[in-house]
């Protein structure tokens, strides 16, 4: 097992993409050949720069991935991209759709492109996407763009994996504004106006320029970073080489400020707490003895669920009658 | 010594009474075949029995809902007498090899007695491509005519033009370079271009929202389209630059409501961009054909047809306000789908044609029917096949009496009840669109592409579940049947010749007029003016279709749909 | 965490007839398989390239006009320099007898032509599925 993680983690450092896409694979499916490719890898410096790409339903995110591909492509970036599409709720299936808008950019050696379904998780992510980001750094990939599904205001997971959340809107969503507000613009490091061909867009400007008055004067006295906000045409590529300048610009902030490093202890703090609640009930289960048991007295009700999960919790069986 | 009309009270007392009394009882005795029936396409839910009282209750009036035919709306038919002047005239598909292939078959056609032909085109050749494109490896000369040349063109229209009264050339993406590549030809040939009835579909909107043959974005799309239409209006005003191909809506699982909304709205778009030109509507209502399919659900088929025609009289009258009576008068070409047919028991597909034939005949709206054949799910065509195809239309025409009276089964309650539904449901969907904005917006969208998705996915569903029958498929299936598809062979060589006709074209023109002609269209496609003039002197220098196409997609781009514009 | 079959359609040259694989794809959803779709006028180099990156487990190769013999060969023959050749292959559209034969020769697993049901195909996937993962 660990000869086959150790071998895989080798070809995928080396660049394989078939491993890298087979190691994300067993990521998605549990395999825990997936955790020990992980840690085969855990420890190398972070490399890669993550930028989340997040904001409503057809916004033009996978399209303004597309265009960032080609212009991360043109500064000589190698580009690695997780597209998360929802799964359906009712067969557990997924008709993933994000990819059909890069697929121009498949025969590039230079551009990796997977898509993940939710499998169930609520916030926008996959639970794998975190684990598959890592490793398609450890690929050799210089830029990981992470598409969220379309999200609401409660789906903020990207802001916890990514270095840079770009946050997409579009003209003539009005009363969408207002979840920006509430929780999608507090994750913002950039704003992306997307559709600005459409009509609404300085309106739309407007409002979001004065929502992010608001929101700088909220932090102020935090590390001062004022998200810009950058109008694109993501169908035409208008506005990407700007909206990456402030990507980057972000990430110049982020080092200079010591901001980077406090959300890298963010983050990493994050990342046990989130990979604990995945993963503990699981191998809580796993550990404990007398399972068939406890659960067939649990039934017969000699013994009450208090009890019984306390006792798996302690890390034992059945408890004493 | 009539008696007095009973009044309605009388009539739904004396309804409720059979109901109660008649057939109550033999419904409790001897039950329903199903637990409830419905019609195929629309699932709307059928009643035992339609009688005046439903007439009432849909609103009809006689004057307002059928009238007279060859008198608004139009419902009863667009000609005052029916088919007792003139029977439909009767075309069919065709189009392989190369262009003296097709002109053998064409000929052949014409001598069995038809006086209309369409040709089709290979895959390369609507996708804008020529035969030596690496894309095109495999299909040059197979699912139509290779036409990468003048020359090709020239060889394609060797026909007798004294008996051809009719060409319809389906060529949407490229329509204009095909319109171009004709009117060279026929001068190259010395025919008379007004001789025949040029129809063009240039219908590149639909093939955004199902076909799939398009090359530029929609907007670019409908611009060219909009410069065929223009063109032919003002030079060749016998020709018909534009018909909206419902039928493939249709065929990419429309229901008749939704097949009837979408093809009017983007008529509507084509409409508008012409108005935008400098025409008056009745300068340019009378140019617009469309081309339906109908489908085995008989009386949704035969509503269909007339509530087509009702809707675009309406639409004509009421919202441009059109006066002419040309303009209100839909152009409407007919035939049956070719997706009711089956592969399994390909002998059962005769029979299909006949009915839907029938149904065409009976909605009385085509002027002009073509015939698929009964061997279309499996191949391309034989020539037993055409004879076969042709004989179901002449059988219909002849031997039923149904072309003897105008509009027969007009005043039936039940398809008068199901003419207004459509009707009024066709209406609800269009201002749907409208308040999306349009045609267009609904493509770039991929509201139309999403609609069709789910109703292909339904519609299958409902085979699937045995909802839907069709016999010999999932009703009076043989097991073990062998589905076997042979495909009509087709001259392995014709690939190799279209190539090496091509390169010798290429080799032998003056390149440098070639390169002049070309610079031509680009900057006629940058700005605004009418990019057929310009293609037609490329064409003439022996530009070929791929290199005018890649001109336009030079400043125009190409489309690339996502999975909101494609549905998946 | 379920595992969780993944499916490339994939629609190859100029062919554009996409009822097929539009059924086939929110079938498969609705049969719990994860559906990837590769948008029209694929290369066979696309349509490998995008499966090794997928990892996808199926490929579906659908086709409505005449060149399938000479894509979905390319495609196995790729398939099978890039060492991926635990793929199954499926072949779907309008192909006569003597060409499915052919092609199930090449390793094409299964050729569904047009009267195929989806229930078939989701079976035939199936137990594909549940004899490799008994091995
Ligand atoms: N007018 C205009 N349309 C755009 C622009 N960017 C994207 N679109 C269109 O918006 C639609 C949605 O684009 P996608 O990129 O699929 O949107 P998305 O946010 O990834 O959608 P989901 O992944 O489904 O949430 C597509 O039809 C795009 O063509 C733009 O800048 N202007
Ligand atoms: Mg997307």
């Amino acid at each position: 097992m660990s000869e086959r993680a150790r071998d895989a983690a080798a070809r995928l450092r080396a660049g394989d993409t078939a491993a890298l896409a087979r190691a994300i694979r067993w990521l998605e499916d549990g395999d825990a050949l997936g955790a020990s490719v992980l840690r085969e890898v855990a420890g190398a410096p972070e490399r890669a720069w993550r930028i989340g790409v997040t904001g409503p339903a057809g916004a033009g995110k996978s399209t303004l991935v597309d265009a960032l591909i080609t212009e991360l492509r043109r500064r000589g970036q190698r580009v690695g991209v997780l597209a998360v599409d929802p799964s359906s709720p009712f067969s557990g299936g997924a008709l993933l759709g994000d990819r059909l808008r890069m697929q121009r950019h498949t025969l590039d050696p230079g551009v990796f492109i997977r898509s993940m379904a939710t499998r169930g998780r609520m916030g926008g992510l996959a639970s794998a996407t975190h684990g598959a980001a890592i490793l398609v750094d450890a690929a050799g990939f210089d830029v990981v763009l992470i598409e969220t599904v379309g999200v609401g205001q409660d789906e903020l997971d990207v802001a916890e994996l990514a270095h840079t959340t770009v946050v997409v809107s579009v003209p003539g969503l009005g009363d969408e504004v207002q979840a920006l507000k509430a929780g999608l613009f507090e994750v913002a490091d950039v704003h992306a106006l997307n559709k600005a061909d459409l009509p609404g867009a300085d309106s739309a400007e407007r409002n979001l320029r004065a929502l992010l008055d608001l929101e700088t004067q909220r932090r102020e006295g935090e590390p001062r970073w004022a998200p810009p906000l950058v109008r694109t045409v993501a169908a035409r590529g208008d506005g990407v080489p700007a909206l990456l300048d402030a990507c980057d610009a972000h990430r110049v902030h982020l080092a200079a400020s010591g901001e980077g490093e406090r959300r890298a202890a963010t983050r990493a703090e994050q990342l046990f707490y989130a990979l604990l609640r995945e993963q503990a009930p699981q191998r809580l289960l796993a550990r404990a003895t007398d399972l068939d048991r406890t659960i067939a007295a649990l039934r017969a009700g000699e013994i009450d669920a208090f009890a019984a999960a306390e006792a798996v919790l302690a890390g034992g069986g059945l408890p004493a009658l | 010594m009539s008696q007095p009309p009973r009044d309605r009270d009388d009539l739904r007392a004396h309804q409720e009474r059979w109901e109660r009394e008649t057939r109550g009882p033999h419904v409790a005795a001897h039950g329903e075949r199903l637990a409830e029936f419905r019609t195929q396409a629309m699932r709307w839910p059928v009643k035992p029995l339609y009688t005046p009282q439903d007439l009432d209750e849909t609103g009809f009036d006689y004057l307002r809902d059928a009238g007279f035919p060859g008198e608004y709306p139009f419902t009863r038919g667009t000609s005052p007498d029916g088919y007792r002047t003139e029977l439909w005239r009767m075309l069919q598909v065709t189009g392989f090899g190369t262009g003296e292939d097709w002109a053998r078959r064409g000929r052949y056609m014409l001598e069995q007695g038809l006086n209309g032909l369409i040709i089709e085109y290979d895959l390369p050749t609507t996708n804008g491509l020529d035969s030596d494109h690496p894309l095109a490896a495999g299909e040059v000369c197979r699912a139509g005519t290779a036409i990468d040349t003048l020359a090709d063109m020239e060889a394609a229209l060797d026909l007798p033009f004294e008996k051809l009264q009719h060409l319809t050339s389906v060529c949407n993406g490229p329509q204009p370079v095909n319109l171009a590549m004709i009117l060279a030809a026929l001068e190259k040939r010395g025919v008379d271009p007004d001789s025949f009835t040029l129809q063009m579909p240039n219908a590149i909107l639909i093939e955004y929202t199902c076909v799939g043959r398009y090359i530029y974005p929609p907007a670019h799309g409908l611009r060219v389209a909009t410069d065929v239409i223009e063109y032919v209006i003002r030079n060749h005003p016998r020709w018909v630059p534009i018909a909206v191909v419902s039928a493939q809506l249709y065929a990419a699982r429309a229901n008749p409501v939704q097949e009837l909304a979408f093809g009017f709205s983007i008529a509507m778009q084509y409409l508008d961009a012409v108005l935008a030109r400098g025409f008056a509507i009745d300068e340019v209502a009378p140019y617009f054909s469309f081309i339906t399919g109908v489908d085995m659900d008989f009386f949704e088929a035969v509503a269909k047809l007339r509530a087509y025609r009702k809707i675009w009289a309406k639409l004509m009258r009421d919202r441009y306000g059109a006066t002419k009576p040309e303009s209100l008068r839909l152009r409407l070409m007919a035939s049956p789908g070719t997706m009711s047919l089956t592969l399994q028991q390909p002998l059962n597909n005769i029979a299909r044609l006949g009915i839907q034939m029938l149904a065409c005949a009976l909605g009385g709206g085509a002027q002009t029917m073509t015939s698929p054949l009964h061997d279309e799910a499996h191949a391309l065509p034989s020539e037993e096949a055409i004879a076969v195809g042709a004989a179901v239309q002449n059988i219909v025409a002849h031997e039923t009496g149904v072309a003897d009276v105008v509009d027969p089964l007009g005043g039936s309650y039940y398809l008068e009840v199901m003419t207004r539904k459509i009707e009024d449901a066709v209406f609800a969907e269009i201002e749907k669109i409208d308040t999306q904005g349009g045609a267009l917006r609904a493509i770039e969208t991929g509201y139309f592409q999403r609609a069709l998705a789910q109703e292909q996915y339904d519609r299958h569903r409902d085979l699937e579940s045995g909802r839907r029958k069709l016999v010999g498929v999932n009703q009076g299936a043989v097991s073990g049947e062998k589905r076997s598809i042979e495909l009509f062979e087709l001259d392995a060589d014709a690939e190799r010749r279209q190539i090496e006709r091509l390169q010798r074209v290429r080799a032998e023109r003056d390149g440098s007029a070639v390169t002049r002609a070309l610079a031509r269209v680009r900057e006629a496609a940058a700005g605004t003016e009418n990019l057929v003039p310009p293609i037609l002197e490329a064409v003439k220098a022996y530009a070929t279709h791929g290199e005018i196409c890649e001109a336009l997609r030079d400043v125009f781009g190409s489309h690339h749909p996502d999975s909101l514009t494609t549905g998946i | 965490m379920a595992k969780r079959i993944r499916v490339l359609l994939a629609k190859l040259g100029l062919d554009s007839h996409t009822i097929g694989v539009t059924v086939i794809a929110k079938a498969l959803r609705d049969a719990g398989m994860e559906v990837i779709y590769s948008g029209l006028k694929q290369t066979p180099e696309m349509v490998v390239r995008t499966a090794i990156q997928e990892d996808v487990d199926v490929v579906g190769l659908s086709s409505l006009s005449a060149a399938h013999m000479s894509h979905f060969s390319r495609v196995l023959e790729l398939l099978r320099a890039e060492g991926a050749s635990d793929k199954l292959v499926l072949g779907g559209g309008v192909i006569p007898e003597r060409d499915a034969e052919k092609l199930r020769a090449m390793g094409v697993a299964a050729v569904f032509t047009m009267g195929a049901t989806t229930t078939e195909i989701i079976e035939f996937i199936e137990r594909w599925w549940t004899q490799r993962e008994a091995q």
